[in-house]
């Protein structure tokens, strides 16, 4: 049989596939399946926190923050819990990133506030004199994008499964429903905030880039 | 032995004298036993090396192969039906067999873990600190105050504690009027006082007024007469009845302690808590270091 292999390199080629894939399967997929089950009380992005991320995308926060702590006494210090893979479940896609200018995001929503985001991403050099990230003022006047947020979590419902209204979990309901709530959810956080226009654009039933984005950095705990 | 081996013994001599000039001038302390090992090691490869080629030459002057030949070849190329060497054979089965002890016991139950190394890191590090801070003294506690302070509380409160004009608690004077007004009207459940609630709304107008402005001042000059509505639980001096309530004159380790754990939202904006993020010894330090911030 082998002198068989031998002249036949085809399927020696094959053979050998078949063993280093079949090694791989054993070594990969329970570990894959382990790790990408969602931990514990882990709830979907609600709508707002979906817009918020979507903020987060395009301005690209990414290129200068990470939201991956390690499990390195320096790095739990600062930022607390290092991050398991279960809790990135609904992160589609996850936004680790690879690079830190600034801190780790991760668990942010646990040491600043509200009113402190609003201050510094107006322009950071308030909060932190010597601070090199830029400011998005533009997040104040731009509307964020709640029908494409829907429409995501809307999608990954559908398509993923992902576990929306269920019971005790985050409700998506219809899109005139979904709208309601994101506006709810945004009220609440406006109420801690100083800003006059986004207070009155919220008012008036549109939400600022900055009031999702609050919501998505206040969820990352 | 033949003349051959001796030119390849002699080379391996120059090798190693080569090798002991290098280490020499090199200042390697042989006594280490790691260096003395490398050293014996070099020695080895050069003895072996020589040998080993030698022999190997003298076999190809006169060996013959022989043996059943397979019948494919390739490009011309046999290959003998031999027995497999018996040391090859020995080594393949041990192989083996260790193979399925690190299949099922070597790798299942030594394998390294990231999660592991770090609960061993951390371990070791708090039994250090601990023993290391054990009963700090009042210096040691402000420095490590001041070194936490500015990673973590200056974001908010800022580098001299000042509270970036408003934006955060201001530790250069107690509180402002506009703070303790804001409290007197709302009143405030959230620090886990012995007292419970500070009720909302007990004094209001000019009597509040008065009892605010002298607050914020510092507690100097007259004390107005109003403060009586609150002397109950904070005490006739202000100070909280060691503990009761806040102390409205100065902070004091009670106050700043119960901030770190259980955060605290007021006029100014939301402090979040720090329960999980700092150690005992951590929360008397940042006291320490913000009752010298003046
Ligand atoms: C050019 C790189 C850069 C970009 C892009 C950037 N940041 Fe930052 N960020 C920093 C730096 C540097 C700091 C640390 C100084 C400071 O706090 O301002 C920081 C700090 C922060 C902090 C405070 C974290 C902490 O632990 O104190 C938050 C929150 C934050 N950034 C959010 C964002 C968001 C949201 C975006 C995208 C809209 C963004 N950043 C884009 C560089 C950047
Ligand atoms: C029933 C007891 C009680 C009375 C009466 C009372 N307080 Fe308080 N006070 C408290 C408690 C308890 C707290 C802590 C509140 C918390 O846990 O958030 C507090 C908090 C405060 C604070 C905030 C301190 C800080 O550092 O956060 C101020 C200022 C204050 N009280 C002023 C007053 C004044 C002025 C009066 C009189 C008009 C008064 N209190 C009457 C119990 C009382
Ligand atoms: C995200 C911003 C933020 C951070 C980080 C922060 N604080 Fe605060 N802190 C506040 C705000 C805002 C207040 C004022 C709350 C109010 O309106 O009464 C405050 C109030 C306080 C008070 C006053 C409590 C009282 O009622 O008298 C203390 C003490 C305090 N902080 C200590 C700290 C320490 C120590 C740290 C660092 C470990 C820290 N804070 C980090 C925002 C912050």
């Amino acid at each position: 049989m082998f002198h068989w292999l031998e002249k036949n390199p085809f399927f020696f080629s094959v053979g050998v596939f078949i063993v280093i894939a079949f090694a791989g399967l054993i070594e990969i997929l329970p570990n894959f399946a382990e790790a990408s089950r969602p931990v514990q009380g882990l709830k979907p992005y609600t709508v707002l926190e979906l817009a918020g991320k979507e903020v987060y995308k395009k301005d690209n926060c990414m290129s200068c923050h990470s939201q991956m702590i390690r499990p390195f006494k320096s790095e739990t210090d600062r930022y607390g819990q290092y991050s398991l893979s279960g809790e990135y479940a609904y992160d589609r896609p996850f936004l680790w990133g690879s690079k830190r200018t600034g801190p780790d995001l991760h668990r942010v929503g646990n040491y600043r506030t509200t009113d402190w985001h609003e201050t510094h991403m107006f322009e950071p050099t308030a909060v932190v004199p010597s601070s090199i990230m830029p400011a998005y003022k533009h997040h104040f006047t731009n509307i964020a994008d709640i029908e494409t947020a829907y429409a995501e979590a809307f999608t990954v419902k559908a398509v993923f499964n992902t576990p929306y209204d269920v019971e005790g979990g985050v409700k998506l309901g219809t899109w005139e429903e979904a709208q309601k709530m994101a506006l709810a959810e945004a009220k609440l956080i406006t109420a801690d905030m100083k800003n006059k226009n986004v207070k009155d654009a919220v008012e008036s039933g549109k939400i600022p880039e900055i009031v999702a984005l609050i919501a998505y950095l206040n969820r990352l705990k | 032995m033949n003349g051959l081996m001796i030119k390849a013994l002699s080379f391996a001599v120059v090798l190693i004298l080569a090798t002991f000039y290098v280490v020499n001038s090199m200042n390697i302390d042989l006594s280490d036993p790691i260096n003395m090992i490398t050293m014996i090691g070099a020695i080895a490869i050069a003895v072996i090396t020589a040998g080993v080629s030698v022999k190997y030459i003298n076999q190809m002057k006169s060996d013959t192969a022989d043996g059943k030949l397979a019948e494919e070849n390739w490009d011309g190329i046999g290959e003998y039906l031999n027995e497999l060497p018996s040391g090859w054979a020995f080594s393949f089965l041990g192989t083996m067999i260790w193979g399925v002890w690190y299949w099922f016991i070597g790798y299942p139950l030594n394998a390294f873990s990231q999660i592991g190394q770090y609960n061993e890191e951390v371990l070791a590090y708090n039994k250090k600190f601990e023993a290391t801070y054990k009963n700090p003294s009042v210096s040691v506690l402000k420095e490590m105050g001041e070194s936490i302070f500015l990673v973590k509380c200056a974001p908010c409160h800022g580098t001299t504690g000042d509270g970036l004009s408003g934006k955060a608690q201001d530790f250069t004077t107690r509180m402002s009027k506009a703070q303790i007004l804001d409290i007197i009207a709302n009143g405030s459940n959230q620090l886990s006082y012995p007292m419970g609630a500070m009720p909302a709304g007990m004094v209001s107008g000019d009597d509040a007024n008065v009892i605010a402005t002298w607050i914020a001042s510092g507690m100097k000059g007259e004390k107005p007469v109003a403060f009586t509505a609150c002397a109950s639980c904070h005490g006739e001096d202000g100070k909280g009845m060691a503990g009761m309530a806040p102390n409205l004159a100065e902070y004091d380790d009670t106050i700043i302690i119960k901030t770190l754990e259980h955060g605290k939202k007021g006029k100014l904006g939301t402090m979040p808590s720090f329960k999980t993020m700092l150690t005992p010894v951590q929360a008397k330090s940042l006291s320490a270091y913000i009752k010298t911030l003046k």
